[in-house]
């Protein structure tokens, strides 16, 4: 059962876009994450650098043969504070007897 | 001390999240063509197989296989290079619904070759792979439905 708590930290709506895609997934391209949130190099670098702080992100930098590539992935704490974060907005929504809960 | 948001912010919110892991989830959707793509190279291979000739075996399989990797090279690999999904999206029904959906084509396709072999049609493996070929073409994009609904459901926030 996990314990609804909101987190201001993941709230922000670029950070919910990233947590929410890294909650999909083991790890993903910074690329990726750059193209489909929409950001600039420099913008998700600092917001995955705000993650890191907070122990909710990992960055791995790495090679593919002499390319550099970036990936990043949801720590076990990172994950259990969004899991924590959905719960406290679905709370929010039900509490207020809305039945608009996506599927 | 943070403001929780309204009600209406809640849900959308909600609504983004689910969006963004959907986008993740769509990744590891195999398209309609490489369903039938693979189809017809078991047909090719099959034809080959059938035909008895070492040049137009060799042929085949070099077909196949080219076709094969070519196929998964453009389907998976950059997939893969994008984002790996999260494990436990992909449960145990998934995998079930993989092995079954394996278990039906290989062996409806070796079922109906032997029989048809026993009957003593001509190039039975071709036509047998013909009816396998068909069934994949048509019901992977059933799976790959049946799969991605299995992944939805298991991602975090999911209605249960």
């Amino acid at each position: 059962m996990t314990v609804p708590r909101f987190d201001e930290l993941i709230h922000s709506p670029t950070r919910l876009a990233i947590v929410s895609l890294l909650a999909a997934s083991e790890w993903a391209d910074f690329s990726y994450i750059r193209d489909t949130v929409d950001l600039s190099d420099s913008a998700l670098s600092k917001q995955l650098t705000t993650l890191e702080q907070a122990g909710y992100a990992e960055i791995r930098k790495g090679f593919i043969g002499k390319r550099p590539r970036t990936s990043a992935r949801l720590t076990p704490q990172g994950r259990a504070a969004f899991e924590q974060h959905v719960a406290a907005l679905q709370e929010i929504v039900l509490r207020s007897g809305a039945t608009i809960l996506p599927r | 001390m943070s403001e929780e948001p309204s009600p209406a912010e809640a849900a959308q919110a909600l609504a983004d999240i689910q969006l963004r892991q959907q986008q993740v989830i769509d990744l590891a959707t195999i398209p309609t063509w490489f369903w039938w793509e693979v189809g017809a190279l078991m047909v090719v291979l099959a034809a080959g197989v059938d035909s008895h000739a070492n040049v137009l075996i060799g042929l085949s399989v070099s077909i196949f296989v080219v076709g094969i990797l070519l196929g998964v090279g453009f389907v998976v690999v950059p997939a893969f290079r994008r984002a790996q999904l999260r494990n436990g999206l992909l449960d145990g029904r998934g995998v079930a619904a993989i092995l079954g959906f394996v278990a039906v084509i290989v062996g409806g396709t070796i079922g109906l070759a032997f029989s048809l072999r026993a009957g003593g049609v001509h190039h039975p493996a071709t036509l047998a792979c013909l009816a396998g070929g068909l069934v994949m073409g048509l019901t992977g994009p059933v799976l790959m439905r049946r799969l991605r609904a299995i992944m939805l459901g298991n991602r975090t926030g999911a209605s249960r």
